[in-house]
C-alpha cells in the first residue's frame, strides 16, 4: 500500500512517517486551530476593503498595479496565461505568476497563506480547500465585492454561474452548516464532473452499451474484462478508478455512486457530525466497489492517481473510466493518445430511485486575505471569471466544463464539442444533480485519507463491516480531538 | 621421476598438488569466477534498467507512451521539447538547468571556501567548544528541511532573497557545508603532522605549509567531498522548491513540470531526467582519478 503523496515527486525529507504533504497539512490544521482559538476567525463582512471602493465601476482605476498570482499547471490555466495581454491591455494591471504542477502546488499554497505574509495576493484551490484555509483566516471574503457596483462590472452576471458550483465555495465554516452559508470564499472559475468515459470501438465491438444500474456497471466491467483482449485489445481491463491512499480517491467516481447508491459520509446529530460510513447501505456498496475493481480494474490499482486512470483508457487498456468527464476529454484530442477519437461519455448508472447525485471539482481562484493589492486582484479576479475572459478559453483553449450556463449554451462552443461523443448531452444531463457531496468540516483530507486507506483494506480481502466500522471509531476520534 | 620427487617434498612436510587435483582446483575456480560475473552482470542490469527504460520511454511519442514496451517509433521530439528546439518552450527547461548548475556550483565554492580552513581547524586544534561547533554542523543534517522550511521563508521574503540564486546558494550552506567539513576533517585527521612540521622546519609559513604541503595531499579528499556535495546540491528539491518561484527555479522542480497539465507526459519528464544526469556525471567522470586516495598517505609512518 502507498501512503498519500508517496508519489509526489521526492520523498526524501527524512520524515519516514509522515508524507510531506501529511506534514504540511498537519502544519496548515495546526496553524486553523492556534488562528481559530485565538483570534475572529474571518473578518466580517462590513470591515471589508471592498466597502471602501466608491464611484462609478472603472476597469482602469488600478492602472499601473502589478499582482501575484500562484497558479497549477493545467489546460484551464494554459487558456488564462493565453489572454493575459488582453487582460493588461484592458485594465492597466500586470500580472506575474509562477506556476507549479498539482503534485506540488497545493504544498507550496499552504506554505505560502501559512507564512502570514503571503507572496501571492490571488491563486487557485479548490472548493474543498476553502474548508481548510479559511477557518484560520486565510481567504478574503469576495461577497462584499461581488455585492459592491462599484468594484463590479455590471456585466459580471453572477448568477450566471451554476448555483451548485457558486455554493461550493460559501461556507461559515460552523459544522453541521451546509455550503451555501456564510462568506463566498472563493470563485468558481473551471470545474470537473465524474462520469463514465468509455471507449466507443470496444464497445462496439465487444457487442455492449453503458450500464444503467450499479448491477450492471459490475457485470460491464466484467464482460469488457473477459471479451475485450479476444477482441483485439490485449491487457485491457473493464473498468478504471483512482485507487492510492488518498482523499482524491473517494471524491471521484466512488463518492459519485456511492451517494447515487444512498450512502452517506456524516450525520448531524445533536449538532455534532457523526460519521456514517458504515452503515448497511454503505458497507453493501463498498464491498461491490472493491469486488467489481478487484474483478475487472487494473492490477495495480492501490497505486492509480488520477493521471493513471486517464492514461489507462487513453493507451486503450482500460475500457471505460468512472472519473472526472474532462480526463477523457484530453485523452480524446487528435494525437493526444491511441484511443483519440474513440472516447464517448455517459452519466454512469442512476441510483435505486434514479438519482444522478453526482460529485465535483472546482477549480477556483482565490484571493488572500491579507493581500496587499486587493482592488487590483478583485478587478483581475472578476476578469478570469467573466464572461468575456471565460467564452474565448472555451473557444480557444480547452477550458471545457464551463462554470457559466451561457457559455455551456453558446453554439460556437457546441459546434467544438460536438466531436466528443455525449459529451454536452452527459454534461447537461446531470449538471442539476452536481455539487459537492461531502459534508463540509476542516479535517476533510484526513478523513477522506482514511476512507481511502480502509477501501484498500477491503480491496485486499478484508471484511467491509470490520474494517468501516474501524474507519469510523477512527474519525470519531479524530473529530473529537 | 615426478612421483619419486612429489614423494620426497611430502616427507619432508611440503604440500604437493598432483596434476589431477591442480585441474579439479582450476576447474573449481573458473566455476567461482563465472558464477560471480555472472551475479555482477545479473546486478548490472539490475542496476541499470531503470536508466535504460528512462532513455526508451524519452524517445517515445505521445501516442504510444502507455500502449508499448518495446516496439515503438523512436523520436527525439521529446528532447527538442525538452530544450525547446524547433517550437516555442513552454516550459523553460533551460533556465532551470542554468540556475542548478549556477547555484550547485556556487554552494559548493563557498562550502569549500568557508569549510576547508574549518575542517582543517577541526582536525588539528582542539579549542573551546570545538566539538559543540563540529556537532551544531552536523545538526544541519538531522532537522527536516520542513521543519524550518515556514520560517525561512518568512525571513527570505522579508530580506528579498525569495525566488534568487543567491538566496539559494545560502540555504544549500544547510546542505553542503557539513557535508565538507566532516569529510575533509577526516582526511586532516589522517594527515600526519609531522609533514607540517617538517615544512615549518624548512621555514614555511603556517598558510604555506597548508597551502603547498597539506593541500595537494588532501585533493583525493576535496574531491570527494566537491563532489558528494554538489550531487547533494544539484538534487535538493525542498529548499528550491518553497524558496522559488519561476525565477530561481532548479531542474528537481522544473522537471515536474511535464507531469502537469491535461495529460502526464512521461516522456518529457524522462528526457528531462537525463539531461539533468550530465553534469554530476561528467564531474564523477572527470574527478574520477582523485578519488582513490594517494600514496602519499602513511608515507612517513612507521
Amino acid at each position: 500500500m502507498t501512503r498519500s503523496g508517496v508519489r509526489d515527486g521526492h520523498g526524501g525529507f527524512g520524515l519516514s512517517r509522515l508524507s510531506r504533504r501529511q506534514l504540511l497539512e498537519a502544519m496548515a490544521g495546526a496553524g486553523a486551530v492556534a488562528v481559530a482559538g485565538s483570534l475572529p476567525r474571518v473578518a466580517r463582512a462590513q470591515d471589508s476593503e471592498a466597502n471602501d471602493v466608491t464611484g462609478p465601476f472603472d476597469w482602469k482605476r488600478e492602472s499601473g498595479k502589478t499582482i501575484k498570482a500562484l497558479l497549477n499547471t493545467h489546460p484551464y490555466t494554459d487558456a488564462l496565461k493565453a489572454d493575459l495581454g488582453r487582460f493588461t491591455e484592458l485594465t492597466g494591471i500586470e500580472v506575474q505568476y509562477d506556476e507549479f504542477p498539482e503534485n506540488n502546488y497545493f504544498d507550496k499554497l499552504t506554505v505560502d497563506l501559512q507564512s502570514g505574509q503571503p507572496t501571492y495576493d490571488v491563486f487557485m484551490l479548490g472548493a474543498y480547500m476553502v474548508w481548510q484555509y479559511g477557518p484560520p483566516g486565510y481567504l478574503e471574503d469576495m461577497l462584499p465585492w461581488i455585492q459592491n457596483p462599484s468594484a463590479t462590472n455590471p456585466e459580471y452576471d453572477w448568477e450566471d454561474i451554476y448555483p451548485n458550483l457558486r455554493t461550493s465555495d460559501q461556507w461559515n465554516f460552523e459544522i453541521g452548516s451546509p455550503l451555501g452559508t456564510g462568506g463566498q470564499y472563493a470563485l468558481p472559475w473551471g470545474f470537473e464532473t465524474n462520469t463514465i468515459t468509455y471507449n466507443r470501438e470496444v464497445f462496439e465491438k465487444v457487442g455492449v452499451k453503458p450500464a444503467e444500474t450499479f448491477d450492471e456497471l459490475i457485470e460491464l466491467a466484467a464482460a469488457l474484462k473477459e471479451k475485450a483482449p479476444g477482441a483485439g485489445y490485449p491487457d485491457m481491463y473493464g473498468i478504471g478508478a483512482r485507487g492510492s491512499r488518498q482523499w482524491a480517491t473517494i471524491h471521484p467516481g466512488f463518492m459519485t455512486q456511492y451517494s447515487r447508491e444512498g450512502g452517506k459520509d456524516f450525520e448531524l446529530v445533536d449538532g455534532e457530525l457523526k460519521p456514517v460510513m458504515n452503515s448497511p447501505v454503505a458497507v453493501e456498496f463498498t464491498q461491490k466497489w472493491a469486488q467489481m475493481i478487484r474483478d475487472s480494474g487494473p492490477a495495480n490499482w492501490t497505486n492509480y492517481f488520477w493521471y493513471d486512470v486517464g492514461s489507462d483508457l487513453g493507451g486503450q487498456k482500460a475500457a471505460m473510466i468512472y472519473d472526472a468527464d474532462i480526463l477523457g476529454f484530453f485523452q480524446n484530442q487528435p494525437g493526444a493518445s491511441a484511443a483519440a477519437g474513440k472516447l464517448a461519455w455517459h452519466p454512469g448508472p442512476k441510483g435505486p430511485d434514479g438519482s444522478l447525485a453526482t460529485n465535483q471539482w472546482i477549480w477556483s481562484l482565490g484571493m488572500s486575505a491579507k493581500s496587499k493589492n486587493k482592488l487590483a486582484a478583485w478587478i483581475f479576479l472578476q476578469w478570469a471569471t467573466g464572461k468575456d475572459h471565460l467564452l474565448r478559453a472555451a473557444l480557444e483553449g480547452n477550458h471545457v466544463d464551463p462554470v457559466r450556463r451561457s457559455i455551456v449554451e453558446n453554439p460556437d462552443f457546441q459546434a467544438k464539442m460536438a466531436n466528443n461523443a455525449d459529451y454536452l448531452t452527459t454534461f447537461n444531463a446531470i449538471i442539476e444533480e452536481t455539487k459537492i457531496l461531502f459534508t463540509p468540516q476542516p479535517r476533510f483530507f484526513e478523513t477522506t485519507t482514511l476512507w481511502a486507506g480502509a477501501l484498500q483494506q477491503i480491496y485486499g480481502g478484508a471484511d467491509a463491516q470490520e474494517t468501516l466500522d474501524d474507519l469510523v471509531s477512527q474519525i470519531e476520534e479524530q473529530l473529537e480531538e | 621421476m615426478a612421483q619419486t620427487e612429489a614423494r620426497r617434498l611430502q616427507s619432508a612436510g611440503v604440500q604437493v598438488t598432483t596434476d589431477a587435483e591442480t585441474r579439479q582446483v582450476t576447474w573449481g575456480a573458473r566455476l567461482l569466477q563465472w558464477f560471480l560475473d555472472l551475479l555482477t552482470l545479473a546486478y548490472f542490469a539490475f542496476a541499470l534498467f531503470p536508466l535504460v527504460w528512462m532513455f526508451l520511454l524519452s524517445l517515445k511519442p505521445q501516442s504510444e507512451l502507455y500502449s508499448t514496451y518495446f516496439r515503438f517509433s523512436p523520436t527525439l521530439d521529446g528532447y527538442r521539447a525538452v530544450l525547446g528546439i524547433g517550437g516555442t518552450e513552454e516550459i523553460p527547461f533551460l533556465r532551470f538547468f542554468f540556475n542548478s548548475l549556477v547555484v550547485s556550483v556556487g554552494a559548493v565554492a563557498v562550502s569549500l571556501l568557508v569549510g576547508l580552513p574549518a575542517a582543517y581547524a577541526f582536525a588539528r586544534w582542539k579549542f573551546r567548544g570545538s566539538e559543540s561547533l563540529l556537532f551544531t554542523l552536523l545538526s544541519f543534517r538531522f532537522a527536516p528541511e520542513l521543519m524550518v522550511i515556514v520560517p525561512l521563508y518568512v525571513i527570505y521574503q522579508r530580506i528579498h532573497l525569495f525566488d534568487t540564486r543567491l538566496g539559494l546558494v545560502w540555504v544549500y550552506q544547510l546542505i553542503t557545508l557539513p557535508l565538507i567539513v566532516w569529510i575533509l576533517r577526516s582526511y586532516f585527521q589522517d594527515l600526519t603532522p609531522e609533514l607540517e612540521q617538517a615544512a615549518l622546519l624548512d621555514g614555511y609559513s603556517r598558510t604555506q605549509a597548508f597551502i603547498k604541503i597539506v593541500l595537494p595531499l588532501v585533493r583525493p579528499g576535496l574531491a570527494a567531498a566537491g563532489l558528494l556535495a554538489f550531487i547533494f546540491a544539484w538534487n535538493a528539491f525542498a529548499f528550491p522548491f518553497v524558496l522559488t518561484g519561476s525565477n530561481a527555479q532548479t531542474v528537481t522542480v522544473g522537471a515536474l513540470s511535464f507531469l502537469g497539465g491535461a495529460i502526464p507526459r512521461y516522456n518529457l519528464t524522462a528526457a528531462a531526467a537525463l539531461i539533468s544526469l550530465v553534469p554530476p556525471l561528467i564531474l564523477a567522470l572527470f574527478i574520477q582519478r582523485f578519488l582513490v586516495r594517494g600514496l602519499t598517505f602513511g608515507a612517513v609512518k612507521g
